[in-house]
């Protein structure tokens, strides 16, 4: 397993999954600093203060143009981050065209359509694969596929598996002249019981 | 989770961006022009309420208590919204192929209850273990066995990544045979 096929296998929530880890650390962190400061863990008379502490007033009014400062400091990288985050995860994940050839006056690219819908089809052509989807994923220099067959019940898998290498993917590095091109393939069991009949054209 | 989390990730993330913006929008309103502040968000009564509170007050608690309730969630959702795919062996380098726990369950369930001597069967899979529910009519101590071994092969068949744990628990039913 390599490392690119790995990350071909679904799109990433990592960085998601980590902003959202850190903003409910951040929260409960918090919240219990309140809490402790609340019942006294750092002295009563701690817990007797103000919230809104008379030392911190007198120094944002002494130092008024400091404490503009940092506010609009705080609030121009919450805005940033938060900006950063949504357009991120809002981003759908790139469907790349592959650049065959980057020579000037030769410049050859592969539509992401024409790839996936031959590999689909040969997928299809496969004994015991009911239904193939096909995509790219990655940049167009470094593409990796990610292919998800569908199994008839019964099927043996590593039958299809030397099917899947011997002639689809054998096809589709030929096509795109490389030794090895990373790929995801995500196998669904058993999911129906007979093959979908052929299609009449 | 994963649905959760790629719902509430960018409204999370918009969440924060309204905040830092508000944040700066008040600030420079306050040093411009005092006499429009504040604009938007009615900050001075905010902190007109919380003049009198101490650490102690009752409202700060159930705020703090609030907050970490939420981060505790927001926390969990983080963790927990992990992919739960099933990794078969490699056949070639270069190529990684998962299934889902469902197809593992899917396939198990199959072989089960196309014994004879099953009457239901239910089967939830992961990766590292397939747990098998099944009702005979026959005693239940000789059937265990037989649906073990058949799980077992069933799993054989199947290149797994790694093997998972078999659990089998049978029960008889009442019923005509």
């Amino acid at each position: 397993m390599s490392r690119r096929s790995r990350a071909a296998v679904a799109r990433s929530a990592g960085g998601d999954r980590t902003l959202t880890t850190v903003l409910g650390l951040v929260l409960v962190a918090a919240s219990v600093l309140a809490l402790l400061v609340g019942f006294g863990v750092f002295g009563s008379f701690r817990a007797q203060r103000p919230v809104i502490d008379p030392m911190i007033v007198e120094w944002v009014s002494t130092h008024a143009t400091a404490a503009r400062w940092i506010a609009i400091g705080i609030g121009v990288v919450l805005f940033l981050i938060g900006l950063w985050w949504t357009l991120r995860s809002l981003r759908p994940e790139p469907r790349p065209d592959v650049s065959l050839s980057e020579l000037p006056g030769e410049r050859l690219t592969v539509e992401h359509a024409a790839i996936c819908d031959a590999v689909r089809h040969d997928a299809e052509l496969i004994d015991g694969v009911s239904r193939a989807r096909a995509r790219l994923v990655g940049t167009p220099q470094k593409p990796a596929l990610r292919l998800s067959l569908t199994l008839v019940e019964g099927t043996d898998v590593r039958d299809v598996w030397a099917d899947l290498d011997g002639r689809v993917l054998a096809r589709a590095r030929e096509a795109f002249a490389v030794s090895a091109l990373p790929t995801a393939v995500r196998l669904e069991l058993d999911a129906t019981s007979a093959p979908t009949p052929a299609r009449v054209q | 989770m994963r649905l959760l989390l790629r719902v509430l990730a960018p409204l999370l993330g918009l969440l924060l961006a309204v905040v830092g913006l508000a944040v700066v929008v008040e600030t420079v309103t306050l040093w411009v022009s005092p006499a429009s502040s504040p604009l938007i968000v009615p900050w001075p009564t905010w902190l007109t309420a919380a003049e009198g509170l101490t650490w102690q007050s009752g409202g700060v608690r159930a705020a703090a208590i609030v907050i970490g309730v939420i981060g505790l969630f927001v926390l969990i959702l983080g963790l927990v919204a992990r992919r739960h795919d099933v990794f078969l062996a490699d056949p070639v380098p270069e190529v990684t192929v998962t299934t889902s726990p469902r197809s593992i369950a899917r396939a198990v369930g199959h072989e089960v209850r196309a014994h004879d001597e099953v009457v239901s069967a239910s089967v939830v899979a992961s990766a590292k273990k397939v747990t098998v529910k099944a009702a005979t009519l026959d005693p239940a101590a000789e059937v265990r066995d037989t649906v073990r071994e058949l799980v077992e092969t069933t799993l054989a068949r199947l290149p797994l990544a790694r093997r998972p744990r078999v659990a089998v628990s049978v029960t008889t039913t009442k019923g005509v045979k």
